[in-house]
């Protein structure tokens, strides 16, 4: 067993190029990722990136508390001292407001600047080009926020984000914009869940722990996605390593032994998995060092990342036996390795190693979660800014399974003696 | 001690291997000769328990070893076709790879290492990596790889393809080394007649995946005892000539390269009078003309009508 490892250790230890490709290059790829955004993004933005929103409020907040009374009420989900309460807590939570200090935070300070304006003058000012987009708050919005919360369905009004065209200006605001929609659907989130579970009562605490949350910087997600993608890749090399065993025929010289053939996969997966390991903390430990990735953050919070990396590295080790096993099997190895990089490519895309999820379909971001590197970057991104365990421990349970299927499924193709 | 009986495999219906009945006697030598394709490496693949034979059964001291390979697998030394070796390591990690996998350990498998490198003549280089390695040094370890469980059967399947002359003796002195003085039973494959020749007690003609003869090299020879191969040198060549000269009574076989002819002809004609009579015909000169002792490889174009490099 362990001679199986160590010699798969040492075979890609040989492999230079191989090393640096899966060590070097996605930390480069951070860096140079993080330059370029930053460019559009940091230092520039605090002289005078300077986007000019306007924020055209159509929503008449002073009743509608009472509207959101009465819609309950109407609707018979509710008696009348019931509706009191939840109208009652909810006049904590004002959307509007909300979202208005938001866009006036730290963070977006001398980025964004605000301007409430009608919707004439707002459409007028951004087709002179005085102002970069219009963000449209409309009539309804905060009662059928509220009620969406309090029902627990998606809400029927939402933000409307218009622009004269599209620019990298424009694109920023709409990730602002974009930014606060999530922020704002999470808190309703939880809200819902306490609703349910405790009849109707807000946590007074939820709002504000929320709000206590470290934000997700652009870095950390190249980051994550970086290690994922590269972690992805590494599982369809070893694949490739497996095609060239059959080629060389050195998996023969192992069936002429007693040794049981599975040692040959198990070694596989192990190795995987400690080479996995290694390149995620090698990634998250050299891109900190280098650009400060998480700056200030305690042991604990690292150990939740190493935690991270030992799920993620499962999952890629199963993979790597998966593919180990159809390399055994299929006759031609170019077709395979190339059937491997298409399911790379595939995992990569859909779990977000290339482009954000949220310019992917609905559908698509949904199966995206599902794949490997997906659910590391949402258990990251939970982990960054709450550093809580019970939010990623679904994810994590989400992985080991995707683990223990992919072993079942490399298990059962592995070829028994005298097939291969 | 070990024996074939009818073994035969086909794949996906088309016969590879058929009806193959050999033995191997402790401590003997044993060629196996065919052309390429002829069904060696199925027939040794079977042996070594890679592949399972369609039909027919190997005995290992009288008992089937088929379904129950472990027995064979602990004595048997496979050296195959293919280079089977990690490119990217070196001589010394390949072997410790290979030797631990038949659960040599510790210091047992150091010294077996070291054995089995000596043996092959790379002590010197072990700690370089295989990839650096000309092909006949990389034939070699591959070699050492088959020896670390000190086999008592070793089977080399053609281990001389397309290596230098010195490299290729080497290995011919390391085999016969480990057949007479170390005792261990050989089979050797290969579709170079002079190798197995000069290497092997007995041996067996293989061709389209059947057994076509087999003996001790004299009872080969002696397939041929009622012909004569007669070889000329001519200063032209004439294809009218030589469609003559097939038409000669008695004449078996005329093959023709360049100007020599070799001619295969039943014993006690009288070759020379026709000949000299038809190169004066047609004008050509005899510049050499001898009889020959006849060759195995005579013996396989005897049996199958083609040479075996065809
Ligand atoms: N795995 C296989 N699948 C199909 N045909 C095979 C396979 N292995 C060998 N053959 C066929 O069996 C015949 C014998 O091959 P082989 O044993 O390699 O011959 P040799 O070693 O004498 O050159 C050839 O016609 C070859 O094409
Ligand atoms: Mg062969």
């Amino acid at each position: 067993m362990g001679n199986f490892i160590k010699k798969d250790l040492l075979i890609f230890w040989r492999d230079r190029k191989e090393l640096i490709t899966v060590l070097i290059l996605p930390i480069l790829l951070v860096i140079i990722l993080n330059f370029a955004f930053a460019g559009l993004l940091g230092k520039d933005t605090e002289s005078n990136l300077d986007l000019n929103l306007a924020v055209v409020n159509q929503d008449n907040a002073t009743d509608s508390l009472e509207k959101l009374k009465e819609k309950l009420v109407n609707e018979g989900l509710v008696g009348e001292g019931e509706a009191n309460v939840f109208v009652e807590q909810a006049s904590h939570l004002d959307p509007v407001s909300m979202l208005l200090n938001y866009l006036d935070s730290d963070e977006l300070k001398g980025l964004v600047t605000i301007h409430e304006l009608g919707e004439e003058e707002a459409i007028t000012k951004v087709e002179d080009g005085d102002l970069d987009g219009i963000l449209i708050i409309p009539d309804g919005f905060t009662v059928e926020s509220l009620y969406a919360a309090f029902v627990g369905e998606a809400p029927t009004k939402s933000l409307e984000f218009k622009m004269e065209k599209e620019t990298n200006n424009t694109s920023i605001l709409f990730d602002i914009v974009q930014g606060f929609t999530d922020q704002l659907n999470y808190q309703f989130a939880l809200q819902e869940m306490d609703a349910l579970e405790n009849e109707v009562t807000l946590p007074t605490g939820g709002v504000e722990k929320v709000g206590a949350g470290e934000s997700f910087t652009l870095t950390q997600y190249f980051t994550t996605a970086m290690g994922a993608l590269f972690a992805l890749f590494l599982a369809s090399t070893v694949g490739t390593k497996t095609g060239l065993e059959i080629r060389q025929k050195v998996f023969n010289r192992i069936l002429l032994t007693n040794s049981n053939p599975i040692l040959f996969l198990i070694g596989k997966m192990v190795s995987t998995f400690c080479l996995t390991w290694l390149q995620i903390m090698f990634i998250f430990v050299f891109s900190h060092f280098i650009l400060d990735v998480f700056p200030g953050r305690t042991v604990s919070f690292w150990f939740g990342v190493i935690g991270i990396a030992s799920l993620l590295s499962l999952a890629i080790a199963g993979l790597a036996a998966l593919f180990t096993s159809i390399s055994l099997r299929v006759r031609n190895i170019d077709a395979a390795n190339g059937i491997f990089m298409l399911v790379i490519l595939l995992f990569g895309t859909i779990g977000g190693g290339f482009v954000p999820i949220y310019v992917l379909p609905d559908w698509l971001q949904q199966i995206g979660e599902w794949t490997p590197n997906g659910i590391s970057l949402v258990m990251v991104t939970k982990w960054i800014q709450f550093e809580d365990l019970s939010n990623i421990f679904t994810p994590g349970l989400l992985l080991i399974g995707i683990f223990l299927l992919f072993t079942l499924l490399s298990f059962a193709l592995y070829p028994k003696r005298g097939e291969a | 001690m070990l024996e074939t009986i009818k073994l035969s495999k086909s794949f996906k219906g088309k016969k590879a291997v058929q009806d193959v009945n050999l033995y191997l006697d402790s401590g003997e030598s044993v060629g196996l000769l065919g052309p390429n394709g002829a069904g060696k490496s199925t027939t040794i693949s079977m042996i070594s328990s890679l592949i399972k034979p369609t039909a027919g059964e190997i005995k290992l001291n009288g008992v089937n070893i088929i379904n129950n390979p472990e027995q064979i697998r602990r004595i048997l030394g496979v050296v195959p076709q293919e280079l089977a070796l990690y490119e990217a390591l070196s001589a010394y990690e390949n072997l410790k790879f290979f030797g631990s996998i038949y659960k040599i350990r510790g210091n047992e498998l150091d010294k077996s290492i070291q054995r089995a490198l000596e043996i092959v003549g790379l002590q010197d280089r072990q700690k370089d990596l295989v990839k650096t390695f000309s092909g006949g040094m990389k034939r070699r370890v591959n070699i050492a790889a088959a020896l670390l469980h000190h086999p008592k059967i070793l089977i080399l399947d053609e281990p001389t393809v397309g290596i230098d002359p010195q490299s290729r003796n080497h290995i011919l002195e390391t085999v016969r080394m480990l057949n007479k003085n170390e005792g261990t039973t050989v089979m050797y494959t290969s579709h170079y007649m002079e190798e197995v020749e000069q290497l092997c007690d007995r041996l067996y003609i293989m061709d389209h995946g059947e057994i076509i003869a087999s003996g001790t090299k004299g009872e080969l020879l002696s397939i041929l005892s009622t012909e004569d191969t007669i070889k000329v040198q001519l200063s032209k060549m004439d294809d009218r000539f030589v469609t003559q000269v097939k038409s000669i009574e008695g004449v078996r076989k005329v093959e023709a390269a360049n100007t020599n002819l070799k001619i295969i002809a039943k014993k006690g004609i009288n070759l020379v009078s026709e000949l000299v009579y038809l190169s004066e015909q047609h004008h050509i000169q005899l510049i050499n003309f001898h009889t020959e002792n006849p060759s195995l490889e005579d013996v396989f174009l005897h049996l199958t009508g083609r040479t075996l490099r065809d």
